[in-house]
Order: C-alpha cells, then structure tokens, then sequence
C-alpha cells in the first residue's frame, strides 16, 4: 500500500495534482449549485415583493 | 420544415431551463461513474511509463482538464458569436455559464501542469509558449468575466463581452499548435483524433474515459449555471413564477 501512495518517489507530485484537480471539480460544482439556489431565492424575494 | 426548426426551441429560455433541470443530473451521473472507472484504470491498471515512471499519471487529471478549458473557451466564443449575430439571449447565458467554469478548469490546468513539470523539467514554472499562452487564456476569461461584471445594462454587457470572447478565440490554435509550432519543453499531444496514440493502449483507454468524463461533467455543472443564469436575466417573466414557486 506504501508502495502505491510512495509512486515510484513522485507521490509528491502526482496526489496534489490529482487533489488539486478534483479539488477544482468539487468547487466548480459547489459554486454552480449555490449560484442556482442564490437565483430561486432572489426570484422568490422578487415574486413576494410584487405579488 | 420541421427538421429544420427544430433547434429554434433553443431560443426559449423556459424550454432550456426544463431541458437543463431534466438532462443535468443524467450528465452528473454518468460524468461519475466514468471517472471513478477512469481513475481505477489510471492509477491501479495502467503500467508506469518507461521514461517518466509513475509521474506520468498526472496526464490523467491534466490533460482533460487542459482539453476542457479549451474546449469551454471555445463553446463560450462560439455561444457568444451566436448570441451576437443572431441576437438569441439564451446563446449569451450560455457564454455566461461557461466562463467561471473555463477559468476554474484554467487553473487546474496551470496547477498540475507545474506539478508535473517541477519533477520532469525541473522547474515548477517556464515562460514557454505553451505554459504562457495559457495563462493569457486565464486572463482572457478574468476579461469576460471582468466586462461582464463592470457594465450593468446586461444588453451592452452581453455585446462587449461576446466581442472579447470571439477575439480572444485567436488564442485557442495557438495553444493548441504551440508544442507543434515553437520549440517547446512541453511534450507534443499524446493522443491523436486521427490516428495511432503514441502511448500503449492500456495507457490510452482510462485517459480517454477521463476526458469523456470531464466533458460530461462539464455538460452538468453548464447545465446547472445555465438555470441560475437564465433565472436572473428572465426575473421578470411569467414562466419564472412558475418554475420557482
């Protein structure tokens, strides 16, 4: 299992790449959801204010 | 008649906002799926490459990232271009939704593109055509983004940035042709559209499902930014009651 994670002396590069790129993946989603539900409770705001 | 117009639902924001609510999670799924089966391949499967050993893997998170923020960049000059000429919001809402996740995938690029090159060139960072023309893409979306941000009359800022967005096109050939066009430390394409790869095929399989995958995620998290997009632009419109209440 050392052996997998030591990656032939590279682990140091290839896990913090790999971390930072799904890292990315999981924001860029995050970010898209929150920005959907940010637009339904200004529209929401917006339907209450003028009914 | 009807096969030709078919496309024209494409204008509707209330049609697209129902196709992205119902098309997005299938994207997401699968977009899942297929990079756990990917990383499985990559990491587990595939052999070490003779000359770069086991760091060669970071191809497989850096090159579909690289690919996509290309491949965005050039979705959101051609949904722009669409929007300008032919004057269809929807096509701008697109180009909207695109940027942030561009310049996300940018940086993911920048990011695993040094990590690869501090062990295999040495450095983490080389004014090299391709590394440099990268970052100018970055700064690219910042521009779109920037633009679209500073003007409010969304119509002017919809015209602005499509503008910025169709000129800065220029820059993906030459990101792309770059390693072909320049000596260059950073190794030519891998994989070919036409053609033999010049890896082995037990290598090739888990990065071409990896690249499958971020496309699909990417049709995902468009489709998602799309709604919220389309929801603000459409605040006044009867559809939006509906959809939200």
């Amino acid at each position: 299992m050392s052996e997998f994670f030591a990656m032939s002396g590279y682990g140091k590069y290839i896990w913090p790449a790999f971390g930072i790129g799904f890292g990315i993946v999981v924001l860029i989603y995050v970010m898209a959801v929150s920005s959907l539900s940010a637009a339904k409770q200004e529209a929401k705001r917006r339907l209450e204010m003028n009914p | 008649m009807a096969t030709w117009t078919w496309f024209h639902r494409f204008a509707s924001p209330p049609w697209v906002y129902g196709f992205a609510a119902r098309w997005a999670p299938w994207f997401g799924a699968a977009a899942v799926l297929a990079m756990l089966f990917a990383l499985y391949g990559g990491l587990i499967l595939a052999p070490p490459d003779y000359q770069q050993k086991d760091a060669f893997r970071i191809v497989y998170i850096h090159a579909p990232v690289a690919t996509l923020s290309l491949a965005v960049y050039s979705t959101m000059a051609l949904a722009a271009a669409v929007g300008l000429i032919w004057r269809m919001k929807v096509a701008h809402a697109v180009a909207a939704s695109c940027a942030p996740i561009g310049a996300w995938f940018t940086v993911a690029t920048l990011a695993t593109g040094m990590l690869w090159g501090k062990p295999m060139w040495g450095a983490y960072w080389v004014w090299d055509p391709r590394l440099t023309s990268e970052l100018v893409l970055l700064f690219l979306y910042f521009g779109y983004m920037g633009l679209r941000a500073g003007i409010e009359d969304p119509q002017k800022a919809d015209k602005a940035s499509a503008v910025l967005a169709i000129v800065g096109a220029v820059n993906v050939p030459i990101i792309k042709y770059s390693v072909n066009w320049w000596n260059s430390l950073h190794q030519p394409a891998t994989t070919k559209l036409l053609g033999e790869a010049d890896m082995d095929w037990s290598m090739v399989w888990p990065l071409l499902l990896m690249l499958a995958a971020f496309f699909l995620y990417f049709g995902w998290v468009m489709l998602i930014r799309l709604r919220a997009e389309l929801l603000r632009r459409e605040r006044n419109a009867s559809w939006v009651r509906e959809v939200v209440t």
